[in-house]
């Protein structure tokens, strides 16, 4: 069972091969039957890597310790969910992820790319070929989740108990799924370099699959900043961390491709940057998967270090991203540039978005890589941190933010800037009086915060009025207006709830960082202490025996005035197979805030030392990335995206008149 | 065998999977200006939609048609349909492709797979029968229960022997002492820790064993392992006399079906042997002289002495093969003097003395694993 597993790796390695080949020189010859090799092969290279994949899990699930990478990172004491999870919890499950997750996109373009132009497709799907191959191959030379231990031993070196968590049921595949469904952007651009022939219509095939991945990315990383919140036990929500940053360049430059590829699709313009923007989307992928799997970086990301598997992703890494960008300078010049415009235009104002957006990305790419360089060229190790990020990301986010809600007001080709201004007036108005609000009633020294807030109010405003004003808002009676918003295309609503989506985790963020407050004290049974107005009584601690941990839990119970309002408990585990503690910090949460607590040492006369947050609306910074993801699943199953293919008779072929 | 058919059936369909296009019919695909038209059709009807709508103005409307129009008039149309038939050199291209899947993904296999390795699922493991399971599976089955239940006493204490016979001499020390620290001192288990440090020892009578031999004497001052190795310990320590008087006490009041019994006739006649012929290096441990001499040596002359003693070992071991405990003994010498090649040949030609199947072949293979030395090992 667990050789057909490995066999099934293999044998999608050699189809993989074949993928790569076959198609490509049908499409140079023009050969249908060799181009639709592509289609079957993908999907039974997904199939294949599907079933290797299942098989690895099984091992897992009836902790087969016969095989080397079970035993390393599982233990037969471990709860059936944290088996199943931790298959991917370690550096070979995890790059059999990464392989599984891509050839699935490969099987979905050729499944469902079926009104996709013959030529595009099989060329994308010869490139999604290539970088199959190459994964496949560094999985079977250097990381072979397959590998055997004779004789077995009959217990396992357990997982890192970080891991073990629901969080690593959803976080590591939603952000594969967003990491490398990029890579479709990125084949399909280097698919039209390859021919030669890049119009307004290229922009319209990608921009589902930039769209999905957009989507995964968004709630993979919002998933991993709120695990990195509950788990770590700091109480922070985003530390800059440099695996962070490698998730969170994909996702901007993402971000700066969704918006590039909409001018593309328009106005015909902005053709080279957005296929540039593509391939840079998948390069910085491929650099995160490369600082994350290579060891160069220390961090719980970092399961195994390897000199050996480093060299070969950084080998990997140079291949595609070198030779994307060669073939980029070598076709770049053949491209048609698109048309000039006005600068005051909602293409104007979505190519700001990408300056402001790329400009942010090369910020995170230096303060992330800085700290390498410095550490290989001079052996000293520094850390780039908040302030770096801080005094560069932050001051482009701004005036980015603060221009969102005029670009879906001003119109095509010629927009008119002051009849923008004017229909925002009252969300300008609202962000004012926002601002003042949070002044007078809340903390008169926190100007920056308060203007934060603001800013904050100013995007949903923004987003409400550009739906407002679609649905004929003041020109049209409300019954009109209730069937203009219904028959508005769900792209425009899925935008709209985007950018509020954005509006509601900037709330979060400035609202959590500016007036949270923080108290550490040492408390014994019975003692009671006060947070933020409210009142925290210890009640009790009390051990508990887990599967395959101990732990101390501490009961406490949060009192408002006379009432008992709610009881939340934390804990500090041992987990027995690695001897390595954890703490699991209690939150409550009430409204859109939440009270955090981590348990400390404790202390000689019998208490324990406690770590006590308040966060005030600390969940808006996840809900905002939802209503992102909602938006985007708007934004895709808009029928505009689902263009029938062209029937096969030559009638269709005949000049058509424009209508 | 299961393996090698489900093995060929996915190979079979790896290749199909490549052949598919030409099983069937493949009808020419149309070029990709005709999907192009399709999205600029589309574009079109979302003007219309729009200005219907009235999200767009007429003049808007009327640019936006003018540049879509544009866009159909440039897609060029002129570009011919992908044929749907393949020439001969495409036909001998999809042939290679299909021959390189079984070729390439058992060559890959070949080199990377174990085959023969049966899975092994935990639970299936354990239901087998004990009888059934190698020895090192019981010992790894009995630690794991350990693991979860260190305080167990009867467990350590069953593990302690078998950990000394399979020449696992430090575990068998950690083992005896926890049996004696969660189930309580008896001259049985003191006795046992004593034998354990003396194979720590590589045969020398430690300080260690000294102790552990002499609180089971106290509680028991009959207890023929203990009398036999202090007694032993003397001899070593150059008091023969002494180490005889003990021996001739245990062969006068031990019963006659007491092995240390026996033991101590063979001690004192070997230590007669010892006194008449003075040859050291014919006994099975060095003596105290020996090491008195080992001592005072150059380290040339140290190393050269050992391996004299060595040699002579392998030279006895070939004259009278079947003792496994001389086979360990010369496995041990070769991996301290750091010669892991004729470590190995020892246990080779040992296995192969011992006749390989038996359970002193085995024993002897568990104990060269235990000091690092494995038949597979040697590529």
């Amino acid at each position: 069972m667990v050789e057909l597993g490995h066999f099934a790796l293999v044998l999608a390695f050699a189809l993989s091969l074949v993928q790569s080949t076959i198609p490509i020189v049908g499409s140079q010859k023009n050969d249908a039957r060799l181009m639709a090799v592509a289609g079957p092969v993908a999907v039974a290279v997904f199939t294949l890597i599907a079933a290797s994949f299942l098989v690895l899990t099984w091992a897992y699930v009836v902790s087969d310790f016969s095989v080397r990478n079970v035993f390393e990172n599982s233990h037969s004491m471990k709860p059936t969910l944290y088996k199943i999870t931790g298959t991917w919890g370690n550096h070979e499950g995890s790059m059999l992820l990464w392989v599984l997750i891509l050839s699935l996109f490969s099987a979905l373009v050729a499944a469902f790319g079926r009104n996709l132009p013959a030529t595009l497709k099989t060329n994308a799907l010869a490139v999604q070929g290539w970088v199959a191959s190459a994964f496949l191959l560094f999985i079977l030379a250097t990381s072979n989740p397959f590998t055997r231990l004779v004789p077995a031993p009959f217990e396992g070196q357990d997982l890192n108990p970080i891991l073990q968590d629901i969080g690593l049921a959803i976080h590591p595949p939603l952000l594969y799924l967003g990491y490398v469904g990029f890579s479709v952007s990125f084949s399909f651009a280097v698919a039209a370099l390859i021919e030669g022939r890049i119009d307004a219509a290229w922009a319209r095939w990608v921009r589902p699959w930039t769209l999905a991945a957009w989507i995964f990315l968004t709630g993979g990383i919002a998933m991993g900043s709120y695990w990195a919140y509950y788990e770590l036990g700091w109480g922070g929500f985003w530390f800059w961390d440099p695996v962070e940053n490698a998730s969170f360049m994909p996702w901007l430059a993402g971000t700066a491709l969704l918006h590039s590829a909409l001018v593309m699709e328009k106005r015909s313009a902005l053709k080279i940057w957005t296929v540039l923007l593509a391939i840079m989307t998948f390069s910085l992928s491929l650099l995160g998967t490369f600082l994350v799997r290579s060891g160069v970086l220390t961090s719980v990301h970092a399961f195994a270090t390897d000199p050996a598997r480093g060299v070969f992703i950084l080998v990997i890494l140079s291949l595609f991203v070198g030779g994307s960008f060669a073939l980029f300078a070598f076709r770049a010049p053949s491209l048609t540039a698109g048309g000039v415009f006005q600068p005051i235009s909602r293409e104007g104002s979505l190519v700001l978005n990408n300056l402001f957006l790329t400009t942010a990305t090369a910020t995170v790419l230096i303060g992330t890589l800085y700290p390498l360089l410095v550490e290989a060229v001079s052996g000293d190790k520094i850390s780039v941190g908040a302030p770096f990020f801080n005094l560069t990301f932050g001051p482009l986010m701004i005036p980015l933010l603060a221009l969102v809600p005029f670009g879906p007001l001003l119109a095509w080709k010629r927009g008119d800037l002051y009849a923008a201004a004017q229909r925002l007036a009252w969300a300008l108005g609202g962000a004012i009086l926002a601002t003042l609000v949070v002044m007078i009633f809340v903390d008169r020294t926190m100007l920056f915060a308060a203007l934060g807030i603001g800013l904050a109010v100013w995007l949903f405003l923004g987003a409400i009025t550009d739906i407002a004003l679609r649905s004929g808002f003041g020109n049209t009676s409300f019954s009109n207006m209730r069937r203009r918003f219904f028959g508005l295309p769900r792209s425009a609503h899925g935008a709209a709830l985007a950018h509020l989506g954005l509006g509601v985790a900037l709330l979060g963020i400035v609202a959590t960082t500016a007036f949270q407050s923080e108290h550490i004290v040492a408390l014994k049974p019975g003692e009671t202490t006060d947070i933020a107005g409210r009142n925290l009584r210890f009640e009790r601690l009390v051990p508990h025996q887990g599967p395959n941990y101990t732990e101390d839990q501490a009961v406490f119970t949060l009192i408002s005035g006379n009432r008992e309002i709610g009881s939340v408990s934390s804990a500090k585990r041992l987990y027995t197979a690695r001897r390595m503690p954890t703490t699991e910090a209690g939150i409550l949460t009430r409204g859109f805030s939440q009270l955090y607590v981590a348990l400390g040492d404790p202390t000689p006369d019998g208490g324990i030392v406690v770590r006590i947050w308040w966060k005030p609306m600390v969940t808006m910074i996840w809900l905002g990335p939802l209503l992102m993801m909602i938006g985007g699943i708007l934004s895709i199953s808009d029928r505009r995206l689902r263009i029938g293919a062209p029937a096969r008779r030559k009638a269709v072929l005949a000049p058509q008149p424009a209508e | 065998m299961l393996f090698w058919i489900v093995a060929a059936l996915l190979t079979f369909g790896a290749c199909v999977s490549v052949l598919l296009p030409f099983m069937r019919h493949t009808p020419a695909a149309a070029p990709d200006s005709a999907f192009d038209l399709m999205i600029y059709k589309d574009q079109l009807a979302e003007v219309e939609r729009d200005h219907a709508r009235g999200l767009i103005g007429r003049a808007e409307a009327e640019q936006a048609r003018n540049e879509i129009a544009r866009r159909i008039l440039k897609a060029d149309q002129t570009k011919d349909e992908i044929a749907g038939r393949t020439g001969a050199a495409g036909r001998w291209l999809a042939m290679i492709a299909v021959l390189s899947v079984p070729l390439v993904s058992w060559g890959v296999y070949a080199a990377t797979g174990s085959p023969d390795q049966p899975s092994q699922p935990l639970e299936a493991r354990k239901q087998q029968n004990p009888a059934d399971s190698p020895v090192n599976d019981l010992i790894a089955r009995a630690e794991a229960h350990l693991q979860a239940n260190p305080r167990d006493g009867n467990g350590w204490e069953v593990l302690a022997p078998i950990y000394l016979r399979i020449g696992r001499a430090n575990d068998s020390v950690t083992a005896y002492r926890n049996a004696i620290e969660y189930l309580g001192s008896t001259p049985q288990r003191e006795s046992g820790l004593g034998e354990a440090y003396v194979n720590v020892a590589d045969g020398m009578i430690s300080p260690d064993a000294k102790a552990a031999f002499t609180r089971a004497l106290a509680a028991e001052p009959k207890d023929g392992k203990a009398r036999f190795y202090l007694a032993l310990g003397d001899a070593q320590e150059d008091r023969l006399e002494e180490a005889k008087a003990a021996w001739r006490a245990m062969q006068a009041d031990l019963p006659d079906n007491s092995s240390w019994k026996g033991a101590a006739t063979a001690a004192l006649a070997q230590a007669g042997e010892m006194q008449t012929e003075q040859a050291a290096s014919t006994q099975p441990n060095p003596s105290a002289a020996d090491i008195d001499n080992a001592s005072s040596m150059t380290a040339e002359d140290r190393t050269a002495m050992i391996e004299g003693m060595v040699a002579s070992l392998d030279a006895k071991l070939k004259d009278n093969p079947n003792d496994q405990q001389g086979w360990e003994r010369l496995i041990r010498s070769y991996t301290v003097l750091g010669k892991p090649d004729e470590a190995r040949d020892a246990l080779e030609r040992g296995t192969a003395a011992l006749g390989n199947t038996t359970r002193e072949a085995a024993a002897l293979q568990a104990f060269a694993a235990t000091v690092g030395i494995s038949e597979a090992s040697k590529q």
